[in-house]
């Protein structure tokens, strides 16, 4: 973010301008309310240009077993560098289309891209920056975690040096001789995230990583998912545990019965289902005046009152409107909650029967 | 295609059959039943037979013995990880079904032959330092060919796990196909021989002139073409045999039975690729 003074051209007033460098603002000048646009200066950031590149293109997929399709004709990019959520119910056709994106199972139509080059056709090049954790997370039962993952970094071609470090990373670096077998399912788990991220790949795509994790394993995967990013790794990751892919993921798609229902930020897809913010607000004492007030603000969609309360549904960017006018009708606030669109809202009106 | 990741994979079916401790196991009971066979063998005499004369008591034992071996061993290669989940993890790793399976091929090829190689090969020795009559050369005849019967059916076992969804029904179809080369085929090849001889000729004890067909359908059992080769490579097998009542006939030759058993390996190792190539995982 780059902040600039600019004069304006009429009234010579100055204005503060701020934004990225490369961006176009639109303003209007205080003083004279004369129009005018300007640019910011500078290269457009590298970080800009390039999450705008596609890095997994999944194009018209569809999977039919027998008579049944389990994916319908879904089509969704995953952008360089962000964390893309894949949402849906049980037997919706995650865990199938992500296979289908590593050539696992063979489509029947459809392409899929992974930094351009087709899975299908040329599966080796295309899966080698590619860090993968199935739903079952399996390993050599009768193999060490270190043995386990050392013969993956062979296959991988990572250095050997990294198993050791991703087992201490992951807190199994007092297992041992243990053998995999032996493990319970949550160490079985963060072994299966600690392979995903061996060699250190460019494209994670993890089908339900906490699933089976206790809430301490679960913060430890989050926050790999969000050091991965850091370093500029794009992300898929499929998830039941909504709150989670609410808080890290930059645009979600939702799949239900085969079809991909939407595909969107979560904002994006709010504003789509006209999702809006709900407001709680306690007063000291209720009256007709204060829920007037409230009522004729533009923008406000509806106001309950019970007993003390007021539950206000309005457009994100009234809260604070609201809130001004219930003091202003004399209304004294004892409390206040917001609540924003949940995903879980989000979710539930798209996977509706 | 990567050699490093198929030798990566080879070594690990290795390793895994080290841990496990498949391959002690099986070639001490290799060994021991050699030198059984070689002690207590004959009717005649007690005390050890020397080489040539145990391969003929062994050659029975082998075609029962070593498919199952095979059989056992990859049987649930490929499903088995399948169904276990950790081929998943594999095919994501850029490495190609191709190089997995013959990765895999090699692996379990190496361990069976090992075995086959140590188990016999040591009971070998032992004889061969009680005996007088050494013939080196027809014992590596003998523990060649029965390399070559281990990998026709561990291609065979391979091709069948890649078929099956399930480790299960992969087990029922490796057992089937010990029953079918063993003893369903023999008998109904028989059976088809008996309807179209004099069968009472058997019965006076005389060797009899069987049909070509008979032989060449022979060709189509591993076991019977196993058992055909110790006869034409071995000297003290083939006279042994040639008082039996169906005698190999003149124009099997060692060429074309060791060329009938490569072509089973190379014939069911493409299925198998073929298959796993096309198979959801």
């Amino acid at each position: 973010m780059t902040t600039q003074l600019v004069k304006c051209p009429t009234c010579k007033t100055t204005i503060t301008v701020s934004g990225e460098p490369g961006e176009k603002i639109f303003l209007t000048c205080p003083q004279c309310n004369q129009k005018g646009a300007f640019t910011i200066p500078g290269e457009k950031s590298a970080k800009t240009m390039v999450t705008n590149s596609a890095t997994i293109e999944v194009n018209g997929l569809t999977k039919s077993y027998n008579h049944f399709t389990a994916v319908n004709n879904v089509s969704f990019t995953v952008k360089k560098g962000e964390i893309f959520g894949f949402l849906g119910p049980n037997g919706a056709g995650k865990t199938t289309t992500i296979k289908s994106m590593l050539d696992l199972i063979h489509a029947n139509t459809g392409t899929i891209k992974i930094n351009g080059i087709d899975v299908r056709t040329h599966g080796k090049e295309a899966k080698k920056n590619v860090g993968y954790m199935p739903e079952k997370v399996a390993f050599y039962d009768n193999l060490t975690a270190l043995q386990n993952l050392r013969f993956y970094a062979e296959i991988k071609h990572a250095p050997k040096e990294e198993c050791i470090h991703l087992i201490e990373e992951f807190g199994l670096g007092d297992t041992g001789k243990k053998r995999v077998g032996k493990f319970s399912k949550g160490m079985v788990q963060r072994l299966g995230m600690a392979r995903a991220i061996l060699g250190n790949p460019s494209i994670l795509i993890l089908d339900e990583p906490s699933g089976g994790l206790d809430p301490r394993g679960v913060v430890l995967i989050r926050d790999k998912i969000l050091e991965m990013k850091k370093k500029g790794t794009t992300i898929f990751v499929s998830s039941h545990i909504l709150s989670e892919i609410q808080e890290i993921c930059n645009r979600v798609g939702i799949i239900n019965k085969g079809v991909l229902v939407a595909q969107d930020t979560v904002e994006g897809l709010s504003k789509k289902l006209n999702l809006k913010p709900q407001i709680t607000v306690t007063i000291d004492s209720m009256s007709a005046k204060i829920e007037n007030a409230v009522k004729k603000l533009l923008g406000v969609d509806s106001v309950k009152t019970q007993g003390n309360t007021l539950e206000i549904v309005c457009d994100g960017a009234m809260k604070a409107k609201v809130i001004l006018a219930i003091s202003t009708a004399g209304g004294n606030i004892q409390n206040l909650q917001t609540k924003e669109p949940s995903l879980e809202e989000v979710f539930m009106r798209y996977t509706e029967a | 295609m990567q050699t490093n990741i198929i030798l990566s994979i080879a070594k690990k079916e290795i390793m895994d059959n080290i841990r496990n401790k498949w391959i002690i196991l099986v070639s001490v009971m290799f060994a021991l039943l050699t030198l059984v066979v070689s002690y207590f063998g004959s009717l005649a005499s007690r005390g050890w037979q020397d080489l040539g004369f145990t391969i003929s008591g062994m050659a029975n034992l082998v075609t029962f013995l070593v498919p199952i071996i095979a059989l056992m061993l990859a049987y649930a290669t490929i499903i088995g990880e399948i169904e276990r989940g950790s081929m998943n993890s594999l095919l994501s790793l850029s490495a190609t079904r191709f190089e997995i399976i013959i990765g895999k091929f090699l692996g379990l090829a190496g361990v069976l032959c090992f075995t086959i190689f140590i188990g016999f090969g040591a009971a070998g020795l032992m004889i061969a330092a009680n005996v007088s009559n050494v013939n080196y050369a027809d014992y590596g005849i003998f523990i060649g060919a029965t390399m070559l019967l281990g990998l026709v059916f561990l291609s065979v076992a391979l091709f069948f796990s890649t078929i099956f969804n399930k480790r299960s029904t992969a087990m029922g179809g490796a057992i089937f196909l010990w029953f079918l080369f063993n003893i369903i085929l023999p008998i109904v090849f028989i059976g088809l021989l008996a309807t179209t001889i004099d069968i009472t000729k058997f019965a006076q004890g005389n060797t009899i002139v069987v049909p070509d067909w008979y032989q060449a359908l022979n060709l189509f059992n591993p076991t019977s073409v196993y058992s055909s080769l110790l006869t034409t490579s071995i000297g003290p097998v083939s006279s042994m045999s040639a008082s039996s009542m169906i005698p190999a006939p003149s124009w099997y030759s060692s060429g074309l039975l060791i060329g009938v058993l490569l072509a089973w390996i190379i014939v069911f190792f493409a299925l198998a690729v073929w298959r796993f190539q096309r198979k959801d995982i």
